[in-house]
């Protein structure tokens, strides 16, 4: 499997973990950097979704007779 | 100057700047071919082409919507940023197979893909350029209406409501006729640079107020505690749901496929995607940020209408006179930007679809341009009347655009990947999942178990194509193939 299908694998599991099914309803929230914990794990999980699929844009291969010039 | 003055000056500025982008535009045509006008002559920059997709992608409802549900939800809608970064994952599934067919073929709308890969099925491109012209007017629609109520917020009544809708629908057209898609991305550029400073002041302006984000958190604790708890199990699953629905629908939107037909080289597509991959957290996170924060700053309980809460936030910010004054009328123009980005997209993908993929016309150089520009300048002004009726609700069409759009993925994604997809089943399909969605959504059940019921439609559509495409495969899989390569 390529390098850009593993960054494809890995945005899953990190949308998968982005939403706080895995807690409790009602449960305590603690903040991080001034952020429900939960958001803040949704944030950082989207800013390594982020990270990842511009690498994986930019290892896209799309033939394309211009871009030989 | 008063906030309405002011208003009106900057108002007055930014549709000179438009005019001036417009005029350059129509001097920059190469000829009067649907590709030329269309797609700018396929030749949109790296950062043309970011700045336009980025300016399409975050319309009105972005900006004036997004903070209204954030006020109601709290912190849970932080949902849309995942989503709406969902939609430049998603495409990776179509934009490079596309791009390169696309190239090779000199597509101009998404009908072309559809009639390449299917030959001879007629009804089944007419059925996606329905579905597709449904999103586009409802899009649109929607725009014009947001048109008038920002024009008359940023003047301060000055500008009425009507007197908005009717002027700058025509500034939108008159630009659109002119330099097509060439003016469309140029104009798109600056309205998306004036979003992102607009938004980025405001934000600064919230946390400045509330002495911080643990603050403004502690505050939006006090005042509705809900807003800040974990969410509840439906709420999980409408998350997913979200994902998915706006990463699949947002796909097939004809105006971002058409930006993939006009971007000058591959390379100038990636790094326009890779860039905007990172945007979700500069403007969806921003204005969730925003409308949180109203939780501490309107009143709770407050009947509120969503759109309403950004209006309401400005207002209190240019109260503070000066500075603050001028700051708030470049979010509320940054706002204006984005509707019309939006709105002048929708124009001219309307015209070239309406043209050839639903009445048919053959393409023909000039023809097919001039027919493009008056079908759509008709469209625009059929829509006028409509939007002038400020108490018609028109939401539940505009809910039902996203769930009736991604019925139209199959067609794309599945085809692109899938050389046994036949014709006949993708079109089964799509009338299944589309009766599904608008069945249920008018019977007012617009989510199942959490999940939106165009998801669930999208999942009995991509099952009966599959099931049709194995049980009766299409005749073409050799041309199908040829069709993918």
């Amino acid at each position: 499997m390529g390098v850009r299908r593993w960054l494809l694998l890995a945005i899953g599991v990190l949308y998968v973990a982005s939403v706080p099914w895995y807690r409790e309803t009602g449960s305590p929230v603690s903040l991080v950097f001034g952020l429900p914990d939960w958001v803040a794990v949704a944030i950082a999980c989207y800013a390594g979704v982020a990270i990842l699929n511009a690498v994986a844009w930019l290892l896209v291969d799309v033939p394309d007779e211009d871009d030989a010039e | 100057m008063t906030f309405g003055q002011l208003g009106v000056v900057a108002l007055v500025v930014y549709l000179g700047v438009l005019a001036i982008v417009a005029e350059a535009a129509r001097r920059a045509r190469s000829d009067g071919s649907p590709s030329d006008h269309f797609l700018a002559g396929r030749d949109l920059g790296v950062m043309v082409l970011f700045l336009t997709l980025y300016a399409t992608a975050y319309s009105g409802n972005s900006l004036l919507g997004y903070p209204g549900v954030a006020y109601r939800s709290g912190f849970s809608f932080v949902m849309a940023t995942g989503f709406m970064m969902s939609i430049i994952v998603a495409f990776h599934a179509l934009a490079p197979r596309l791009r390169a067919v696309a190239r090779a073929e000199a597509f101009v709308t998404p009908g072309d893909w559809v009639r390449h890969r299917f030959p001879g099925q007629r009804a089944l491109a007419s059925a996606v350029g329905i579905l597709m012209t449904i999103a586009l007017v409802n899009f649109l629609l929607a725009q014009l209406k947001a048109m008038g109520l920002v024009t008359e917020q940023v003047t301060d009544g000055a500008v009425p409501y009507a007197a908005g809708v009717i002027g700058l629908a025509g500034v939108v057209l008159v630009y659109e006729t002119l330099g097509g898609m060439r003016a469309v991305a140029w104009t798109d550029a600056a309205q998306g640079i004036l979003m992102l400073v607009g938004l980025a002041m405001l934000l600064a302006w919230i946390l400045g107020e509330a002495g911080g984000l643990a603050a403004l958190t502690e505050a939006v604790r006090q005042a509705r505690p809900e807003a800040v708890a974990v969410p509840d199990a439906a709420t999980c699953a409408n998350w997913f749901s979200s994902i998915v629905l706006l990463g699949l629908a947002s796909v097939v939107y004809p105006q971002a496929i058409q930006r993939i037909f006009a971007a000058r080289s591959a390379r100038a597509l990636q790094r326009s995607f890779a860039g905007m991959t990172f945007m979700p957290l500069a403007t969806t996170l921003v204005v969730t940020l925003i409308g949180v924060a109203a939780i501490a700053r309107i009143e709770t309980g407050a009947d509120v209408p969503s759109d309403a809460v950004m209006p309401a936030l400005l207002t209190e910010w240019a109260q503070g006179g000066g500075w603050n004054a001028a700051a708030a009328v470049v979010v509320f123009i940054g706002a204006l930007a984005a509707i019309m980005s939006t709105a002048d997209s929708c124009l001219l993908s309307l015209g070239s679809l309406v043209a050839e993929d639903l009445l048919g016309l053959p393409r023909t150089e000039n023809r097919t341009t001039k027919i493009g520009k008056l079908i759509a300048a008709l469209l625009l002004l059929s829509m006028i009347p409509i939007a002038l009726m400020r108490n018609v609700t028109l939401w539940r069409l505009i809910e039902l655009k996203m769930e009736l759009l991604v019925q139209c993925a199959p067609a794309f994604l599945l085809a692109l990947h899938w050389k046994r997809l036949s014709g006949g089943a993708t079109l089964a399909g799509i009338v299944v999942g589309t009766v599904f969605a608008v069945a249920l959504t008018q019977a007012d059940v617009p989510r199942l178990w959490g999940v939106h019921v165009g998801v669930i439609g999208l999942g009995l559509n991509a099952l009966v194509a599959i099931a049709g495409s194995w049980l009766r495969p299409s005749g073409g899989a050799g041309r199908a193939a040829e069709a993918m390569r």
